[in-house]
């Protein structure tokens, strides 16, 4: 067994931070990277607020964005299935095409997973990105990218299954072609988290 | 034996102040200088115990108050005694799992009108699981104490007690549990979902870390007739974990008297009915009825047979020994197997 | 007593620790301290928690256990007792990055249940020159460790030699010997082979009065005051014969 000091891979500077987190990132030269059997960089992106977004309560939520080509092989739902087209696949012919989907990665309970997962998947968040968190505090990442790509399919198919009528059966296909992090800003209320965008 | 080439010193690489890890994690920060910190290797397992509350005299109170639960022998609360109270700390591994997924399928109804005609009916049903699984398991062979897993996670946490009361070691695998803790939580949710005919399943589990938990257990020996028997009472909440007592040949023949009369007159009623009522549902209240006569005879003579022996707890994976006589979730299920 | 000790890589001070500790902390300079246990062979020992009286009494009860032969609790005659430490290996792998742990007999043995290979629940001591057996005899160990590190998977993270602590009891019925062994930790019973019990008289008396009272409660179409007469007979006979068979079988 071996303490060792997290240092960038990109420029070796230490990693510091006050709070436990899995993504590591360099504040020195930008990088970010994960440890989960090896040394892996991981791209990255944050969203700016919106002007209207209230300064109290800021707070960046680190998502894991899965960017794959969701393809409907058969699918099988019982009532409402005139309700064919899959709405919310943009860039392809109803069935096939290419999706982002959007799986927070700290630690939520799960009806506030679920929502933040499918209200970002069902809608693509369009933001303008920054360079820096400009001061911002920052929810910790639990969740290693591996676990994440597993909750993508629950994320698909809850899509899928919350359309009109009784889903029977889905054969479908995720091909994962990137997966990144996108911090996408919030503000924390008595009410739960509110996108700040 | 143990030399100076076991001990490991951990201290920060960045600031050479101690660090304190917390077992089973593999990234830490230094509370000293901010630094993120990697473990490389074993990481070890947290581990937590909870504070003893019971003393001898209370786990005794409540094995001699269960000895006059039940269908246990008439004669033990006055010829039973306690020979021996002793807490122990055992250890259980036991985690959380994030489980996400959907179940879809359907369920079949059949109904019967007035006029006797069946129909089957399919009720189309999706089912989304998303869930935190609490899992336990004990973390060493329970040997004969009847206690698998952990039933209250709530209480002060300390080691104080530690030094004091003998402590069972973990003796099984952490990835064997870890395995068991994933196909536990699938089982939970698929069985939660409430979908008979499953068309189509999609169940994810994100494991988290897994811990150790000890917790204090009284052990109650006592004596009947010569014998040794052993309850286990909860150090915590102070209440009965499992039990072995003697049984009554009296309960045993009153049950399998009772059982035989109810089981034999209800199905024979029943026959009677069905002929009397030729219509078209009748065939069912004739199955229905040797179907409850059936279940009844099964559990009274199961406890005709075996209550000489009154087994409370989790002893079950025992060979050669037959578990708790009266399940009554065993018998609710040989009954469901029978229901039209 | 029962633990081992370290010297502190930080202060040098002796630290002591518990078989079941990984991480300890130096009690002078308040560092902590990884145990790595992948290189040496640790001696373990399980304290006997049974006493013969108990021992004897655990015996009792289990022989008078619904599979054991009616009775067999009173007229087994104990033909002797003895108590030992049996050796067993441990072993922990990492094998693919998975723990495996295997237990394996470190000597030779007819006893039943020590075949089924597992460490008892029990409070794990760390095993030296300090720890007192107390006068119970410890089986040497006949089997060499080496001759299992040899063929087993993945990587050792660590291995050990434990002594737990059993009672082997004799006794005899029907003029025939048995043997059972009493784990001395957790007081679990194994046998290889015992007088039983038949479930012959059990399944009579409830086959009998299960169709008597079938066709008590189909002759109730035809007569329903003779079937009520007879169904009260039915009673008191089951009873009479559960009672019997449940006291004496």
């Amino acid at each position: 067994m071996k303490v060792i000091q997290v240092r960038c891979p990109n420029c070796n500077s230490p990693i510091m931070s006050k709070q436990r987190d899995l993504l590591f990132l360099c504040q020195q030269c930008g990088t970010l990277h994960v440890r989960d059997g090896g040394v892996n960089l991981v791209d990255y992106e944050i969203a700016d607020f919106a002007k209207s977004a209230p300064i109290q309560g800021r707070t960046y939520v680190p998502f894991w964005r899965i960017y794959a080509n969701f393809t409907i092989l058969s699918k099988n739902s019982s009532g409402g299935s005139m309700y064919k087209l899959a709405n919310w696949i943009k860039g392809g012919g109803g069935d096939s095409g290419d999706v982002f989907i959007f799986v927070p990665a700290p630690d939520f309970d799960p009806p506030t997973f679920k929502r933040l997962a499918t209200d970002f998947t069902a809608n693509w968040p369009k933001y303008s990105t920054r360079l820096d968190f400009g001061g911002v505090p920052r929810l910790p990442a639990n969740l290693p990218k591996e676990e994440a790509v597993k909750l993508a399919h629950f994320v698909i198919i809850t899509m899928e299954a919350e359309k009109p009528g009784v889903l029977q059966t889905l054969d479908y296909t995720l091909d994962v072609k990137d997966a990144r992090i996108i911090f996408l800003p919030f503000n924390s209320t008595p009410d739960g988290l509110r996108p700040g965008l | 034996m143990p030399d100076e080439a076991l001990s490991v010193g951990l201290s920060c690489p960045s600031c050479g102040g101690a660090v304190s890890i917390e077992e089973g994690e593999s990234v830490i920060n230094c509370r000293y200088c901010d630094s993120m910190l990697f473990i490389e290797g074993d990481m070890g397992i947290q581990t937590v115990a909870f504070k003893n509350k019971v003393d001898p005299q209370r786990a005794m109170q409540a094995a001699e108050a269960w000895w006059k639960k039940g269908f246990k022998a008439r004669d033990l609360k006055k010829v039973g005694k306690t020979t021996e109270v002793y807490p122990i700390y055992l250890p259980f591994w036991s985690t959380t799992i994030k489980v996400a997924g959907w179940v879809c399928g359907y369920e079949e109804k059949t109904r019967s009108d007035s006029k006797g005609n069946t129909t089957t009916e399919r009720v189309y049903k999706e089912v989304m699981v998303l869930q935190d699984h609490r899992f336990s398991q004990i973390a060493c062979d329970p040997g004969d104490l009847g206690i698998r897993s952990l039933r209250n996670f709530s209480g002060e946490r300390t080691f104080e007690d530690f030094t004091m009361i003998p402590t069972f070691e973990t003796t099984s695998s952490v990835d064997e549990a870890r395995k068991q803790a994933e196909a536990e939580a699938v089982e939970q949710a698929r069985r939660g979902a409430g979908v008979p005919h499953i068309t189509f399943e999609r169940i994810y589990t994100v494991p988290r870390k897994m811990s150790v938990i000890y917790y204090p257990i009284w052990v109650v020996r006592y004596s009947y007739r010569d014998r040794m028997y052993v309850v286990t009472v909860d150090g915590v909440g102070g209440q009965i974990l499992s039990g072995r007592a003697p049984g009554d040949p009296l309960y045993q023949s009153m049950a399998i008297t009772g059982g035989t009369a109810v089981a034999g007159l209800v199905s024979g009623f029943g026959l009677v009915f069905a002929t009397l009522e030729a219509g078209g549902s009748s065939g069912y209240i004739a199955i229905f009825a040797l179907a409850i006569g059936a279940g009844v005879l099964y559990a009274t003579y199961r406890f005709f047979r075996n209550g000489s022996e009154i087994i409370e707890g989790e002893f079950q994976g025992k060979r050669g020994e037959i578990g708790n006589p009266l399940d009554v979730g065993e018998i609710l299920k040989t009954l469901e197997g029978f229901r039209p | 007593m029962g633990t081992a000790s370290v010297g502190c890589p930080k202060c040098g001070a002796r630290v002591e620790f518990d078989a079941g500790s990984k991480f300890v902390r130096c009690s002078y300079c308040a560092s902590q301290i990884y145990i790595d246990r992948s290189g040496a062979g640790f001696y373990y020992i399980l304290p006997f928690l049974v006493r013969e009286d108990n021992a004897v009494g655990i015996f009792k009860r289990w022989a008078a256990g619904p599979t054991k032969a009616k009775y067999l609790d009173q007229r087994a005659q104990l033909a002797g007792s003895k108590r030992q430490y049996f050796p067993v290996y441990m072993f922990k792998r990492l094998v693919d990055g998975k723990e495996l742990i295997r237990v394996e007999p470190a000597g030779s043995t007819t006893l039943p249940g020590l075949h089924e290979l597992k460490v008892p629940a029990g409070d794990l001591k760390v095993f030296d020159s300090k720890y007192d057996v107390g006068g119970v005899p410890l089986i040497q160990p006949d089997i060499e460790m080496g001759a299992y590190l040899e063929k087993l998977p993945g990587a050792g993270k660590e291995q050990a030699l434990v002594f737990f602590p059993i009672w082997t009891l004799d006794y005899v019925h029907d003029g025939k010997r048995y043997q059972v062994v009493i784990d001395g930790s957790s007081g679990e019973v194994f046998a290889a082979d015992f007088p039983k019990r038949g479930s012959g008289p059990y399944l009579a008396v409830a086959g009998v009065g299960y169709f008597a009272f079938l066709a008590e409660a189909l002759l109730s179409y035809f007569s329903p005051w003779l079937a009520a007469m007879l169904i009260a007979v039915t009673v008191v006979c089951v009873f009479a014969a559960s009672l019997f068979v449940a006291w004496r079988m």
